[in-house]
């Protein structure tokens, strides 16, 4: 079946009048595919799948997660945690307090990433960190960490590029046993961060479209990465802002490799390389 | 003029004939060309210098909600599916692969081919799986025109076999005449 694009609205509306969801400014092709996807999984049609929505709240919380992209990875992008370790947290240094947002966390990949970092750089104790989604069942997974081996084994490469080696300096090399930060066990297929890696890390429910500020402090860095493409561009615009104003001045924007601040906000920010701080 | 914009497919053993056709075209090339090719999984960086060397056209990996311009060519990132919006603009996601790609050829094509219509013409390469084939389809049934390079040219055939039993293909082409077809094209 082809859906149209009002077969589309019809639904985003159908989705805000029994619930607070709001997928009106999502980018609408991706929008759409998942809608298909979900339209095969569940053999139904939008009609259907629009009127079950409407009377079902648990169906409804589900469809929303099914609506949702969760792919991860540990050290996704290893040249930007180089970034991060050797440009952004060498500046925090000294302060007494690092406050870090991920937003969009997913399964917590990318949060315990940055956690190691920081133990490495022996930040870890002064940090405050914070990661947030819209989905709960990938959040879940996070307060877990715990995940499948096989799927993960891949990006323990990226662990070497930014744990064990210095891109700016050749001749430096760090000998980090995989083991200091993960249980890992073949014959489960799994590997777990250690406990002491989940301590400091508050997972919670936040919808980046409608949820606002709730954190009350300012942080020295946001991590938004690959959440701004599900979002059009005036979207994208408005949530530019609200970083913005969640930001300390000089604090530090993380997107996606392939995302950019394209419209009227980014005269706020100043372009890094491979980031943006607040002007 | 009726075409406006290019998109190619392509997978194993497309390479070469993707620098052929780049290191072709005249500076004065003014249509988009979109390439949705796959690529080794571990490959990531190096690829847009390596089609670069000979192109004499500006090529990108676009960012999110890039603008299309003329006269330059996008190349879909490692690890994002590259789609056109309407509005003339490209979008980017990281959702699962489709037939084990992504960039998945398919989706690139199908929204190419929804965005463009009758202006755009589609071009199936060499590869190894059946990508692209349902995405040269709709070119097709979207009113643009479909070139397939010539099975007999190409290193791995299942590719180009595949969308021309699926699709309605106007020319099976060399590499030698996709470039000459190109070329005569007004600008
Ligand atoms: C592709 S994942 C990115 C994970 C991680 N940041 C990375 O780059 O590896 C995108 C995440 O954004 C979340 N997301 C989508 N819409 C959201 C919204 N309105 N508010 C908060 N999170 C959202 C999804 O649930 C998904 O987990």
């Amino acid at each position: 079946m082809i859906i149209t694009q009002d077969d589309i609205t019809l639904f985003v509306e159908a989705i805000k009048s029994v619930s607070d969801y709001d997928f009106s400014e999502y980018s609408i092709k991706s929008f759409t595919r998942r809608i298909e996807k979900i339209l095969v999984d569940y053999k139904t049609d939008l009609p259907l799948l629009t009127n079950r929505i409407r009377h079902d709240d648990k169906f409804l919380e589900q469809i929303v997660k099914d609506i949702t992209v969760n792919t991860t990875e540990l050290f996704r992008d290893p040249k930007v945690w180089q970034t991060i370790k050797y440009r952004i947290l060498t500046r925090l240094n000294d302060q007494d307090k690092i406050s870090i947002w991920h937003a969009g966390c997913s399964t917590g990949q990318e949060v315990y990433s940055m956690q190691i970092l920081l133990n490495e750089l022996g930040l870890l104790e002064k940090s405050d960190i914070f990661a947030t989604d819209i989905n709960v069942d990938v959040l879940d997974v996070a307060r877990k960490g715990e995940y499948i081996y096989r799927f993960n084994v891949e990006y323990l490469e990226n662990f070497d590029k930014v744990i064990k080696q210095n891109p700016f300096n050749e001749s430096e090399f760090f000998e980090v046993p995989y083991e200091k930060y993960f249980d890992i066990d073949k014959s489960k297929d799994t590997i777990k961060v250690k406990p002491f890696l989940k301590q400091k890390p508050t997972f919670f429910k936040h919808d980046l479209v409608k949820d606002g500020d709730i954190f009350h402090i300012p942080f020295d860095m946001i991590l938004c990465r690959n959440v701004l493409i599900y979002f059009n561009y005036e979207l994208q615009n408005k949530i530019f802002e609200l970083f913005y104003q969640y930001l300390k001045e000089e604090g530090s924007l993380i997107l996606g490799i392939h995302e950019s601040i394209l419209g009227p906000k980014a005269t706020k920010y100043t372009k890094k390389g491979l980031y943006y701080t607040k002007k | 003029m009726k075409y406006k914009y290019i998109i190619i497919g392509g997978s194993a053993g497309s390479f070469q004939a993707v620098t052929r056709i780049l290191e072709s075209l005249p500076k004065t090339f003014t249509m988009p060309i979109f390439l949705a090719l796959h690529r080794l999984k571990h490959v990531r960086t190096g690829f847009v210098e390596a089609l670069s060397i000979k192109s004499k056209l500006p090529i990108v990996e676009p960012v999110d909600k890039e603008h299309i311009k003329q006269g330059k060519i996008y190349l879909a990132p490692a690890n994002y599916h590259m789609y056109i919006e309407l509005g003339n603009y490209i979008a980017l996601s990281t959702e699962e692969a489709v037939n084990h790609s992504r960039p998945s050829i398919d989706l690139s094509f199908y929204s190419a081919a929804f965005a463009f219509k009758e202006k755009l013409i589609g071009i199936i390469l060499s590869g190894a799986n059946k990508d692209g084939a349902s995405g040269l389809k709709y070119v097709a049934d979207a009113g643009g025109l479909t070139i397939v390079q010539n099975p007999d040219e190409c290193q791995v055939r299942t590719m180009t076999t595949a969308a021309i039993k699926t699709a309605r293909v106007d020319y099976i082409y060399t590499t030698d005449q996709i470039i000459e077809f190109l070329l005569k094209l007004p600008q």
